[in-house]
């Protein structure tokens, strides 16, 4: 049996809906800040940002970021 | 500091080559330094002191583990910190966010390989009218 025309655009658009979530989902964890140390033997390791270690690492970044200063 | 195995001599002028081909070959590059066995600044892009300082903050920091740290990627909103220590030397980089890590390294990496061993490094800006050989790495942003 056909489903009804109304089942058909409330799927369309909550198939849509969903993507963009899962677009924003994506976007979150990409734009999310992080600080990676790896060492010679391969070994690596994620600093978070509420961290100590962490925290001073995104502060030495800071500094960097602004010695660079912007591309020109 | 850089390298505990830091016994390469750079001079000054091959540094400065090798920060401009380092520049010239990283589109996303906003600035970068190179650092000697010591600690002191061969070449930046800007004020060397300033460099010097937070360059050995951060190397500071991020050995505090226990054993020295070879590669550091900060990401951040403003933009992304590489750093990275090889054959004696040590390489900081700024970049814009999103860039390619792998391939940053790898530049990086190359420049401090060619500087410890004494290669020179040729410059790659074109002649007028000819095709850069600059890399676009600009995936999925405003590149072909």
């Amino acid at each position: 049996m056909a489903p009804k025309p109304h089942r058909v655009l409330l799927d369309r658009v909550s198939g849509y809906a969903d993507e963009a979530a899962a677009y924003m989902r994506r976007r979150r964890v990409s734009r999310r800040p992080f600080a990676r140390l790896y060492y010679a033997g391969g070994k690596a390791e994620d600093h978070a940002t509420d961290s100590a270690t962490g925290g001073e690492l995104f502060v030495a970044a800071g500094k960097l970021i602004e010695v660079a200063g912007k591309k020109s | 500091m850089p390298d505990d195995a830091a016994t390469t001599t750079v001079s000054g002028d091959a540094a400065e080559g090798a920060l401009a081909y380092l520049t010239e070959m990283s589109p996303d590059l906003r600035g970068a330094a190179i650092l000697g066995g010591d600690g002191a600044v061969l070449a930046a892009s800007g004020d060397a002191t300033r460099w010097r300082e937070d360059a050995a903050t951060l190397l500071d920091v991020a050995d505090r583990g226990g054993e020295p740290v070879e590669q550091v990627h900060i990401g951040t909103e403003q933009g992304e910190v590489f750093a990275l220590r090889h054959a004696g030397l040590a390489a900081v980089a700024v970049t814009d966010r999103f860039a390619l890590a792998s391939l940053t390294f790898f530049d990086m990496r190359a420049v401090l390989r060619d500087l410890a061993n004494g290669k020179p490094h040729p410059t790659l800006t074109p002649p007028e009218g000819g095709k850069s050989r600059k890399r676009n790495r600009k995936v999925g942003r405003d590149g072909p």
